[in-house]
């Protein structure tokens, strides 16, 4: 074969290389090719071989074209593979679509149950001010439950907590979290700022704002100056923090044995703010918890010098400030766990 | 407290708008309860004259009368009642009327003559007991005029508290009133005209108990005559919630109201030889009360007798054969003070309280016992005739002055944090009819009573208050503050934010639960918070184990089971001691409800008592049932099954920074599901942890114990519910009861790759999970990572009696990355332990 018929030869592999390689419908395809022409037995390939056999002087110029056509269609096939493989990468992406509009895969999330969430409201207001949190036991003796607490035996004032008495002597449920008062006074020293919640238990009939138990938080704080006023100044910040900036608030008298002063602290009602409604009982208040300044007989049960130091003590029903919070009518849904009720907490 | 307004007018004059009044009794601690209109029920019942009264032609029983309302044609009103007459002034309901009871007055047809209208009774209008005459009016009442305009009244129910037994009384609110608005208070005259012989011939009263009863006034009227009280009388007790009983009961209780005093009438002829003795009740006493109850009397019960036997009990109620009756012609008045506490528990022992005994519980003021007698005496003379006898039986005339109460003016202000002058709390106090002076030296000041009573010194501006006696509530100086705040205004104390000295601090005991209860909501279970009181059944039907090992500074659980006394039913009428029957009753009523899916928890306590005490346990417990996961279109229904719930376990030790949770089998049944419950134990880990504090502190100590089980099918079927597998756990964890978590502490990442082998042992069936891991990890040693299982295969080419367990081992060494050889040398130990110490071979 002498130089010009291979030139001829070779021309005609590149134009049918780069045919097949630009017919090439598939990578499948496009790779059966390039085996056919570039590969060790491919069509170039072979030709190429045949170099050898040329004279001497033709070779290196033989060399150089063999070598432009294998590097064009080289360069074809990779410029058709690219090509290809974007149609594939497109097609798969078109046969990937999905009716976005579908939800998506739920994902589990339970919730906690709304008067352990308030208790934990009202537990982060009065941990701002200081407040540690206590926890006493909720068989309590009658001695801590009442006595200390300046209510004796046949005190009329027990007509206020109706009690669930158990089978060890001089042993109750706890028909309030005020006994951890003393509990408090007793294993630290003032300054005091304590938070006290917990479960109570109290012999009433269940009804809608009634249960015979029931979640109460108590505070207590004694110091050495610690007045009415602190009191008032405190009591307002958590109304506001709960039922919202500006809501009204009022301190009037009230009655405990263990407090004196005691007092009723309502806030404006949050059904109407203020101007009369069945659910305030037409008075634009409403009481959410009761308090006082320590009477001086409890300071001295819980071993605290009532001439040098002096306190206040609150007591709120949690199951009412969760109801007045989350507009719930009716206390019995809280141990009822019906889960649909539950669920709205989310 | 029931207080008509016009009542109230006779001891105070009330000028201001009944809103305020009630606001400023509300903030003076009298709080208004309610402002009822009394009357209100009347609608178009007016005055009227009967013109004329004539038998009707048809009916022998019935009257046909005209009367005139003052303008417009005369009414024809057909009448049943015989103590009409011409003259007379009604009350006329018109057509259209409504009366009490929702009852409406029509045209109507009586025996073929029309009736416009009805003339009422007053017991028709709730005004008076007498149901079978028509209500006659003063014949000065005005025609026409609306009934509700003359008789109605405004009510206003007052919460007295349980220290302001003298508020009882309108004569106490009336106080309360003049400290509102400067009114004085008119206390009622009593005018006694005494005839002979003196009382002391016909009574004579013995006390044998003078720590119960310190004082019984006596008066004697005769010759009264039996009979209803005054219309005006009956409305004003109906209107304060009392029913009229006759003129001499009526004069008792309405000087119970006006003076809060209770006293009693005996009718003389039931009182033996006029012998009055009050002493304590003998074993097999009875009496009939005045309830027509007959009771067996206790020897702790103050009763009042005469010779022959107990004609009431003291101050609670008095008996049915000493009752004044119609023929009583002489009355003995009781006006005594008996012992707050006897009297409260004899009407706790019998269920018997009294608007008497109420008010004796509270405390009565001394010389009101003299005052009571004499004003109850003046009343049944001027209601139903008759004379006192001269002089009364007093047992102890005593009358003390008022009480003194030392008070810094000072010490209150620091008190009360107001600023207020002595002065300005002298002219307070006087509101109240305290009278203050300033101290004569060396007078000490009362801080607390009690037991342990303290009296300091006095300070330079020492003052003493003047308390009257029937203020039994202000003893010590803080009860003084009290009512200085209280009638100058709890809306005048200033409001500061505390700005004393801060507590140092002090680790909240929630935290442990509160980071369960986080990681447990986040898993997709709903906190439930369910009774602590249930049924003795409960434990009885679902017995959990109390066997678990508990971590150190957590309470075992067990023990005797505390009973309430005096449960309110019997469903809540013990404290349970384990949580997971309550879980499965909520299951229950939500599967009522058409819940499918049910994943609850609960952190709470159990409760037993022992030796005289009760202990306390907290413990967590959740429920598991239904789908595993919240329902999804794209995701096929997966019930919930024990290793869901094991997972659970394993989560909350993951959050606590606890080590790898080992389950083992459980096999005891009941409540379990024999071949699918198991303990569960986790330990604080060597390393990364603790995270819990607690008194658990050491690594290796236990930190997490409990069950996790399917519910056996019998029990679940017990509580009715539908779900075909339940899984339930109860844990004690370290911390529960009052720990929180310390930070986690960070260890440095590996430099070196680690290298990662999988093998399958083949074992015989009975070798457990836990048996391959144990004996896998103990024999990699120190290079070990991390082990997995992460594949359970059983079939063939297997026997039918082995399992296939693919483990997962992760090596790695802190210093070097791991060659070949030595990978291939844990490997070959790991292999060669499995088959010595389980028989298994590795499956290739």
């Amino acid at each position: 074969m002498d130089l010009g018929t291979m030139t001829a030869q070779l021309e005609r592999l590149r134009s049918d290389a780069l045919d097949a390689v630009a017919t090439a419908a598939d990578p499948a395809a496009l790779d059966a090719a390039q085996l056919a022409f570039l590969g060790r037995k491919g069509a170039i390939t072979e030709l190429l071989r045949g170099i050898g056999r040329l004279p001497a002087e033709d070779r290196p110029r033989m060399g150089a074209v063999g070598n432009e056509v294998r590097e064009a269609v080289e360069a074809a096939v990779s410029e058709r593979s690219r090509d290809l493989r974007g149609a594939a990468l497109i097609a798969r992406l078109a046969a990937e679509a999905v009716d976005v509009t579908t939800p998506g895969r739920r994902i589990a999330r339970g919730t906690r149950h709304p008067i352990a969430e308030t208790i934990a409201a009202i537990d982060e207001v009065f941990g701002r001010f200081g407040f540690v949190v206590y926890e006493g036991p909720e068989v309590e003796d009658d001695v801590t439950n009442f006595q200390m607490l300046n209510i004796p035996a046949d005190h009329p004032a027990r007509d206020l907590w109706d009690t669930l008495y158990v089978d060890i002597p001089d042993h109750l449920l706890r028909t309030h979290t005020s006994p951890g008062q003393i509990r408090v006074m007793r294993e630290t020293r003032p300054p005091i700022r304590a938070l006290l919640p917990g479960r109570c238990f109290r012999y009433e009939a269940v009804d809608a704002s009634h249960g015979f138990e029931f979640f109460q938080v108590e505070g207590l704080m004694v110091d050495e100056g610690t007045s009415l006023a602190d009191l008032k100044g405190l009591l307002e910040e958590f109304g506001h923090a709960l039922f919202g900036v500006g809501r009204a608030t009022r301190f009037r008298p009230g009655y405990y044995p263990f407090t004196e002063p005691s007092v009723a602290f309502d806030v404006g009602c949050v059904v109407c703010d203020g101007s009369g409604c069945p659910a305030c009982g037409r008075t634009g208040w409403m009481t959410i918890l009761g308090a006082g300044m320590v009477h001086p007989v409890v300071l001295r049960n819980g071993g605290i010098d009532p001439e040098r130091y002096q306190g206040f003590a609150f007591g709120m029903g949690v199951e009412r400030i969760a109801m007045l919070r989350h507009g719930v009518h009716d206390l019995r849904l809280f141990m009822e766990n019906d889960l649909r009720f539950l669920e709205q907490f989310r | 407290m029931r207080v008509p307004l016009s009542w109230l007018r006779d001891y105070v004059d009330v000028d201001v708008d009944l809103a305020v009044l009630a606001e400023r009794l509300t903030l003076l601690g009298m709080e208004v309860e309610a402002i009822e209109r009394w009357g209100a029920a009347w609608r178009s019942v007016v005055v009227g004259e009967l013109l004329t009264v004539e038998r009707h032609p048809r009916a022998d029983r019935l009257s046909l009368t005209t009367v005139t309302i003052g303008s417009g044609e005369p009414l024809r009103i057909v009448c049943g009642a015989t103590n009409i007459a011409p003259g007379q002034r009604v009350p006329v309901a018109l057509p259209g009327a409504v009366l009490p009871g929702d009852r409406r007055i029509e045209r109507t047809e009586k025996m073929g003559i029309a009736s416009e209208g009805m003339l009422c009774s007053g017991d028709e209008l709730q005004l008076t007991t007498d149901a079978d005459g028509i209500l006659i009016l003063p014949p000065e009442t005005p025609l026409g005029v609306d009934l509700s305009d003359l008789y109605g009244d405004i009510v206003l129910d007052v919460d007295v508290k349980p220290n302001r037994g003298d508020a009882l009384s309108l004569i106490g609110l009336a106080r309360e009133v003049s400290a509102v608005t400067g009114a004085p208070v008119r206390h009622p005259t009593v005018e006694i005209v005494e005839t002979d012989p003196g009382v002391a011939d016909r009574l004579r009263v013995i006390v044998d108990e003078p720590g119960l009863c310190t004082r019984f006034v006596g008066r004697w009227v005769t010759g009264v005559r039996v009979g209803p009280s005054p219309d005006l009388v009956q409305m004003r007790l109906r209107a304060a919630g009392m029913r009229p009983v006759s003129n001499v009961v009526d004069a008792s209780n309405y000087v119970m109201l006006e003076l809060g005093k209770p006293t009693h009438a005996f009718d003389a002829r039931a009182v033996r030889d006029g012998t009055i003795v009050v002493r304590l009740a003998r074993h097999g006493e009875r009496l009939e009360t005045l309830d027509h109850v007959v009771r067996e009397l206790d020897p702790e019960t103050l009763i009042i007798a005469d010779p022959t036997g107990p004609i009431g009990i003291a101050g609670v109620m008095g008996g049915a054969g000493s009752e004044v009756a119609d023929d009583t012609t002489d009355v003995i008045v009781e006006s005594a003070i008996f012992d707050p506490v006897s009297i409260r528990r004899t009407g706790q022992r019998y269920a018997l309280r009294s608007e008497a005994s109420l008010r004796f519980e509270k405390g009565q003021d001394v010389p009101a016992a003299r005052v009571g007698a004499d004003r109850v005496a003046s009343l049944i003379v001027a209601w139903s005739g008759g004379s006192v006898l001269r002089g009364r039986v007093d047992t102890d005339p005593r009358e003390p002055g008022p009480s003194r109460v030392a008070f810094r003016p000072s010490r209150i202000e620091r008190l009360l944090g107001t600023a207020r002058a002595a002065d300005e709390q002298r002219a307070l106090l006087a509101r109240v009819g305290v009278g203050t002076e300033v101290a004569p030296a060396g007078t000490p000041v009362v801080v607390a009573i009690g037991t342990d009573p303290l009296i300091v010194e006095p300070g330079v501006d020492t003052l003493v208050a003047s308390v009257p006696t029937w203020r039994r509530d202000i003893v010590i100086e803080a009860d003084v503050a009290e009512e200085i705040a209280r009638v100058g205004g709890y809306d005048t104390v200033p409001t500061r934010t505390p700005e004393t000295l801060m507590p140092s601090f002090r680790p909240s005991p929630l935290g442990v639960r509160d980071a369960v209860r986080e990681a447990l909501v986040g898993a997709g279970l709903t906190e439930v918070l369910t009774h602590a009181l249930v049924s003795p059944r409960s434990a009885a039907d679902f017995p959990w184990p109390d066997d678990a090992e508990i971590p150190s500074g957590e309470e075992p659980s067990g023990g005797t089971v505390i009973t309430v006394r005096n449960p309110l039913s019997q469903q809540h009428s013990v404290l349970r001691q384990h949580l997971p029957a309550s879980l499965l009753e909520i299951l229950a009523a939500n599967e009522r409800h058409g819940a499918e899916r049910v994943a609850i928890f609960e952190a709470g306590k159990g409760y037993a008592a022992e030796g005289g005490r009760a202990r306390e346990w907290w413990r967590l417990a959740f429920l598991l049932a239904g789908p595993a996961d919240p329902p999804a279109w794209n995701r096929p229904a997966r019930p919930a099954d024990l290793d869901d719930a094991k997972a659970v376990v394993e989560l909350v030790a993951e959050r606590l920074g606890l080590g790898r949770v080992a389950f083992t089998a459980d096999r005891r049944g009941n409540p379990f599901h024999p071949g699918r419950a198991a303990r569960v134990r986790a330990v604080l880990p060597e390393s990364g942890g603790p995270r819990a504090v607690g008194l658990v502190t050491a690594p290796g100590d236990l930190a997490l114990s409990g069950h996790v089980a399917e519910l056996h099918p019998a029990v679940a079927a017990a509580w009715e519910v539908r779900a075909p597998r339940v899984l339930v756990a109860e844990l004690a964890i370290a911390g529960l009861a009052g720990g929180s978590l310390a930070a986690p502490r960070a260890r440095a990442l590996p430099r070196f790759q680690s290298v990662e082998r999988d093998l399958a042992v083949v074992v015989g069936d009975g070798v457990t999970a836990a048996a391959v891991l144990a004996t896998a990890g103990r024999a990699a040693g120190d290079l070990l990572q991390d082990l997995r299982l992460f594949d359970v295969y059983q079939g063939a080419p297997l026997a039918p009696d082995e399992r296939s367990l693919a483990i997962h081992l992760v090596l790695q060494a802190a210093d070097r990355t791991l060659t070949d050889a030595e990978v291939d040398g844990v490997v070959a130990t790991v292999t060669d332990a499995l088959a010595a110490e389980l028989g298994g071979r590795i499956r290739t």
